[in-house]
């Protein structure tokens, strides 16, 4: 089934963090609910794959239940309601940051915050052009691990060799892909024309203030269990 | 042709403004931490699963640190830690993590830390007296936010004693000597100076 397009991408970057902020000072297992709830009918609205969903889901579990058991066991107070707290938490969050990264390919988020948020041309398509040599750079990290076995060493994440052929490796890129895109037109600080269309209707940002200010009146104030 | 290019990027890196080539940079770097991170957290899962997660995250937060401080080092200017380790957050996030939005707002909080430490000494050491600051400045200031985050207030006052040196010692070795003898090594190649 085609994903259905969901809410702007800077729009959703800002309700995550803007709910994110206070959702870590919240103490309630209600709201942390509400959070898990909402997101996953956003997530199912834009029709994103469901065994993914399922997969990171799953993923999770080990962390929310190790959260959750250990405020039972060291946890001082109203033990069972911290345990459910900090265990729904770690969904919650999990979630909020799920309607972005599921949702949004990384070339349009960075674009959207480029246009709407003032990221500066030069960390958006300077991160995309990075982003873009990803599979490079785990094949890369395969290399330098198989060239040190070839030398008989082992580099473990605890020794500074490893580091250093990455810094290099990131030296000699980064240089050959700043040249590149110098080369190609690019201009750091220059104004740009910008082909990428990105609509962000002006009900998007009210939607957005009430959903923050709604969770903080309902964390805040009302407190609920 | 590959020396003068490095050397290049530091002549570049003093001006207080990102060059495209920095940011390129820190993110590839940031990419290669993404895939480290991706490693330690197999670790990080055994341990976490069971009621000893609180020893887990602070044993190895050091590892989560670092890509901050080594920023600091390298680029050698003022939001050079905060920026690197936001950048290998928002990494994180979109491609490998299982803490979802809580990776970024740790991030930026790590991030701030690192940034604090360095600040101390008004920027102008980045070697062994900023390194300490730095691992002091983001040990404490994590700890703070850990005590609301990831609700250790709740835990018993002895508990929170022996997490709290636990985590100096992870990001002590981690986001301090371990940086610090990269950071040595990186600069006896003279690539950067």
């Amino acid at each position: 089934m085609a994903k259905k397009r969901g809410l702007n991408a800077s729009v959703m970057t800002v309700i995550m963090l803007g709910i994110g902020l206070p959702l870590s000072f919240s103490l309630s297992v209600t709201l942390n609910l509400v959070i898990c709830s909402l997101a996953l009918i956003y997530l199912i609205y834009c029709r994103v794959s469901l065994k993914t969903t399922l997969l990171v889901l799953l993923a999770a579990l080990p962390l929310a239940f190790g959260s959750w058991w250990s405020f039972l066991i060291f946890g001082t107070g109203d033990q069972w309601h911290s345990a459910w707290i900090y265990g729904s938490r770690v969904y919650a969050y999990l979630l909020l940051g799920m309607t972005v990264t599921m949702n949004c390919r990384v070339k349009d988020l960075l674009l959207s915050l480029h246009l709407h948020l003032k990221l500066p041309a030069t960390f958006a398509y300077g991160l995309l052009a990075a982003f873009n040599l990803l599979a490079r750079i785990r094949q890369q990290y395969h290399q330098i691990q198989a060239s040190a076995m070839m030398r008989g060493q082992v580099y473990h994440l605890w020794q500074p060799g490893l580091y250093l052929r990455i810094i290099i490796i990131a030296l000699n890129w980064s240089g050959d892909l700043a040249a590149a895109m110098t080369s190609q037109g690019f201009t750091e600080g220059a104004k740009r024309t910008i082909s990428f269309v990105d609509p962000l209707p002006r009900w998007q940002w009210l939607l957005t203030a009430g959903l923050i200010i709604s969770y903080c009146w309902a964390a805040f104030v009302i407190q609920p269990w | 042709m590959f020396v003068k290019g490095a050397i290049f990027l530091i002549n570049q890196s003093k001006k207080i403004h990102w060059t495209l080539r920095d940011v390129i940079f820190l993110a590839i770097i940031a990419i290669f931490f993404g895939i480290i991170y991706q490693l330690w957290s197999y670790a990080y899962y055994a341990l976490a699963a069971t009621p000893l997660k609180p020893y887990a995250n602070d044993l190895t937060l050091g590892v989560w640190i670092m890509a901050g401080p080594l920023a600091g080092v390298l680029l050698q200017k003022a939001g050079a830690s905060v920026i690197g380790e936001m950048l290998a957050a928002a990494v994180e996030m979109l491609l490998f993590s299982s803490w979802g939005a809580s990776t970024l707002l740790s991030g930026f909080i790590q991030g701030i830390g690192n940034e604090l430490g360095f600040a101390c000494t008004g920027y102008r050491n980045w070697d062994k007296l900023g390194l300490i600051c730095s691992a002091l400045g983001s040990t404490i200031i994590t700890f703070i936010w850990d005590l609301f985050q990831s609700g250790y207030r709740q835990y018993s006052f002895s508990l929170l004693i022996g997490l709290f040196v636990i985590r100096l010692i992870s990001i002590g070795f981690f986001a301090g000597v371990l940086v610090y003898w990269i950071k040595k090594m990186v600069f006896k190649t003279g690539l950067i100076r």
